[in-house]
């Protein structure tokens, strides 16, 4: 059904040789990153693995491009005019970022949550049965499974299960976005991009969505840009440390938050920064 | 806000520091007191036992109100959990001083038992290890603390042989018992005092370098050769 894989392989370029299959332990490998927008360098020289089945964390000021490198994970960066990405994220066995890999089926199996909630303007239900909807599952009783397990999931089921065909814009925030969350996952993606996906929340949805991602990870690899320390230390189990585009350090969790090896970690961590 | 947490943190190490040198200074005075039979210096030892309760007190909370407030990270994290730790060591070592200014002030009426010259050099060196104990938190240099193990030996070493010097005196004549149980008992509070320091020692160095490292002592987890 879907065509990531895509690539033609009769023209082996140096792309996908660097595309190679990933160790085993490895979900996806970035290497040689670079992104701009126009003559700004946001992204410069990322090299970098995400393990499976965990969650790694991006950490950083305003505007060191956490977001700009979560989007290249899902290609959503094609969508913004002027922004270039060269580099390799390679991801089972294929160069990702390769025009000739189908972006929409990319984000089926890459999928994202945003900062602010953003259901759409119908149901509860069709929020979530979209997705599946757009890739060709019309059957009742199926889509009614898929939104079911979905809600599950994202830990609203028992909120919702009762105002289903509601409108989701009747939804509280830290419900909209769970929704979204169900929503992303409908389509049974294996990656979850989460930029920066509490920011908007209350201290108690925010504790939801933190507990969400801890359960998320049994099955999924969840990336997550967020500007609280505590929450990347909370829920992440590798974090990365971006300054002005590089990527300065990366590391399991722990070690970043008590004892990074790199000074500007150390001094954004510790707020002693500028 | 990050400047005014960082200060309070700076300002509560600088507390630390104060109160491991009033803890050091009580261990220390005691011993004079003890040496000396200076029944006035012992008693203001024993005045100071309360100042040592009210730092513990208001350390520990404030503290725990830069955690609550700041959530502190990395190094600065590692200094509030040392902290947090020391000033426990601390107070025991002021307290351990305070229970030795005591027992001087119970054995000052008559004379001591030859020169009493053990006991004021193990107290030498188990200060000169809080001395470096708390150098080495000020100034985040591990290496005055590198040779605690070695310090350790020696004052396990000493207190064995007090220990049997006492004994000896003991059997010699039961008149000295009172008095020997007495240096026996002081023999082993500076050895937990250096005990104390070598914990404060291992907490400094896992505030500098992010290691946890046991100064690999024999006091508590191995049976002992010797029992007392
Ligand atoms: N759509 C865009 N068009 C042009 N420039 C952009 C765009 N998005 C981001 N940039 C620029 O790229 C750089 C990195 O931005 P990015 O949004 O990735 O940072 P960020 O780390 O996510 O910041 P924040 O924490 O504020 O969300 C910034 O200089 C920003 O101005
Ligand atoms: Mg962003």
């Amino acid at each position: 059904m879907l065509n990531i894989f895509s690539v033609r392989k009769d023209s082996t370029t140096e792309s996908e040789k660097a595309a190679a299959l990933p160790a085993k332990d490895e979900t996806m490998r970035i290497e040689g990153l670079d992104i701009s927008y126009g003559s700004n360098h946001a992204v410069k020289g990322v090299k970098m693995s995400i393990k499976p089945k965990s969650v790694t964390a991006f950490i950083g000021p305003s505007g060191c491009g956490k977001s700009t490198l979560l989007r290249a994970l899902n290609r959503m960066n094609d969508e913004i005019d002027g922004c270039r990405t060269d580099g390799v994220v390679s991801w089972k066995g294929v160069n990702i970022l390769d025009p000739k890999v189908d972006p929409v089926a990319l984000r089926s199996k890459v999928g994202m949550v945003f900062q602010k909630p953003n259901p759409f303007p119908k149901s509860i239900y069709e929020n979530v049965a979209y997705g599946p909807r757009i890739h060709g599952i019309t059957d009742k009783a199926q889509l009614d499974k898929i939104v079911e397990s979905s809600l599950r999931n994202a830990a609203l089921w028992d909120e919702v299960k009762d105002r289903l065909e509601e409108s989701a814009m009747g939804l509280s925030g830290g419900q909209q976005q769970r929704m979204c969350i169900a929503r992303a996952l409908a389509v049974e993606p294996e990656v979850i991009l989460m930029d920066e996906p509490c920011s908007a929340l209350d201290p108690i949805a925010t504790a939801k969505i933190e507990d969400l991602i801890n359960e998320l990870k049994k099955d999924y690899t969840v990336i997550i840009v967020t500007h609280n320390m505590q929450q990347a230390a909370r829920v992440s189990d590798y974090t990365g440390f971006m300054y002005l585009g590089e990527l300065i350090e990366f590391g399991e969790t722990e070690q970043i938050f008590q004892k990074p090896k790199e000074k500007l970690t150390e001094n954004y961590i510790t707020g002693r920064f500028g | 806000m990050t400047e005014k947490f960082h200060e309070e943190l700076s300002e509560l190490k600088k507390q630390v520091e104060d109160m491991g040198e009033l803890a050091k200074e009580m261990l220390e005075t005691s011993i004079k007191a003890l040496k000396e039979q200076d029944v006035m210096l012992a008693k203001s030892i024993i005045a100071k036992c309360e100042t040592i309760r009210i730092l513990d007190h208001t350390i520990e909370e404030e503290t725990l109100k830069l955690i609550t407030l700041h959530q502190p990270m990395a190094s600065d994290m590692r200094l509030v959990a040392t902290m947090l730790k020391m000033i426990t060591y601390i107070t025991r070592i002021g307290r351990y001083g305070n229970d030795i200014a005591k027992i001087a002030i119970d054995l000052s009426e008559e004379a001591h038992i030859g020169k009493l010259v053990s006991l004021p050099q193990m107290s030498a060196i188990v200060c000169s290890m809080i001395d470096d104990a708390l150098l080495a938190f000020e100034t985040q240099d591990i290496s005055h603390i590198a040779d605690f193990k070695e310090r350790e030996d020696t004052i396990d070493a000493m207190r064995y042989s007090i220990y049997r010097e006492g004994i000896s005196y003991m059997m010699e004549n039961p008149k000295y018992i009172t008095r020997c149980t007495q240096y026996i008992l002081i023999a082993r509070y500076l050895e937990r005092c250096g005990d104390h320091a070598c914990k404060m020692a291992e907490k400094i160095h896992y505030m500098v370098t992010g290691e946890h490292k046991e100064i690999d002592y024999k006091s508590c987890c191995s049976p002992n050769q010797d029992t007392f």
